[in-house]
């Protein structure tokens, strides 16, 4: 469940960073997780992947890169830029 | 397909901070301490504020805002004690009370009017200690019936508490629980860790919470 609060929070930061009709074009979430974060890695993974796989993204897929210390950071975002119409 | 890459490289908790830091500040403008009470769920947090509000809700003008998965069971326990306002949050499934539910929270209690906010938090000694609500110290309670271990189980929490309260003092006697034990792992966490051993049943060790919450508290009346 804290982990279902952290994924949320991710998706939130996403959208501030790319804006809502971008969400569909993520495609990878790039994350930072510490040992000594209380964040339970694989239950993180799968709350990722349970928000990204459905709209208003669609094909985002969580990576997790665990560290050292308390650090729980975005670290970096994935995005699709091709235009369909193109 | 043409991937960007966007560098974020952000907390995920930064506005959870954000939101904190607003709590704080507009406690310090009130002169309002918070406290933070946080536990595994059955050690003891409501009954230890249902002893505080009998003793001091005379003298202290305290908001307790409680913090369930479901039911208000906890609040309507509190509210049973006292005429002050008993806020309470259900998080609906979340296993933890965030910054900006304690911050709806305080929307609805006067803080000129307040000394002490006590929040309750969800019974849970993982979640609530990476969320910080704006609180000027959390206070962890764990049981004698949980076993000694409990700091070294749990070390975050107990590396962010500033107090902690042994409960259930009056088991003691009836139980294989090391007391000494469980004070040394604590501070081998944390050493600054302040305890209290307390029996909300007998009322052990109840003064000393007591003096400790009127030390909280600023002397309005001697202002006035």
């Amino acid at each position: 469940m804290h982990e279902m609060s952290v994924a949320v929070e991710v998706c939130r930061m996403t959208e501030m960073q790319v804006g809502l009709q971008r969400l569909p074009d993520v495609v990878e979430v790039g994350l930072e997780v510490g040992d000594e974060a209380g964040v339970e890695i694989a239950n993180l993974e799968f709350c990722l992947e349970a928000l990204l796989a459905h709209p208003p993204f669609g094909r985002g897929r969580p990576a997790i890169r665990r560290c050292g210390g308390d650090v729980l950071r975005l670290d970096y975002l994935e995005v699709d830029d091709d235009d369909p119409d193109d | 397909m043409t991937i960007r890459t966007i560098e974020v490289r952000e907390r995920v908790m930064a506005k959870n901070d954000e939101i904190a830091a607003g709590v704080r500040e507009d406690l310090a403008a009130h002169g309002v301490t918070a406290l933070n009470l946080v536990s595994s769920p059955g050690t003891g947090k409501t009954a230890l504020l249902e002893r505080t509000l009998d003793a001091l809700g005379d003298e202290i003008t305290m908001a307790v805002v409680t913090g369930d998965v479901q039911t208000q069971n906890d609040a309507e326990r509190l509210a049973r004690r006292t005429d002050q306002l008993v806020q309470a949050v259900i998080t609906n499934g979340a296993c933890h009370l965030d910054a900006r539910q304690v911050q709806v929270a305080l929307d609805k209690i006067d803080l000129d009017r307040t000394d002490l906010v006590i929040v309750e938090n969800v019974g849970n000694l993982v979640c609530p200690a990476s969320w910080d609500l704006g609180e000027h110290a959390k206070v962890v309670l764990f049981s004698v019936t949980e076993g000694e271990d409990k700091p070294v189980k749990y070390p975050k929490m107990f590396r962010q508490a500033r107090y902690a309260a042994v409960t259930k003092m009056d088991l003691l006697p009836h139980l294989d629980f090391n007391l000494d034990q469980a004070v040394a792992w604590a501070r081998a966490i944390n050493p600054d860790l302040w305890f209290f051993f307390t029996s909300a049943l007998t009322g052990e060790g109840l003064d000393e919470w007591f003096d400790f919450l009127r030390g909280l508290v600023p002397q309005r009346s001697a202002v006035a």
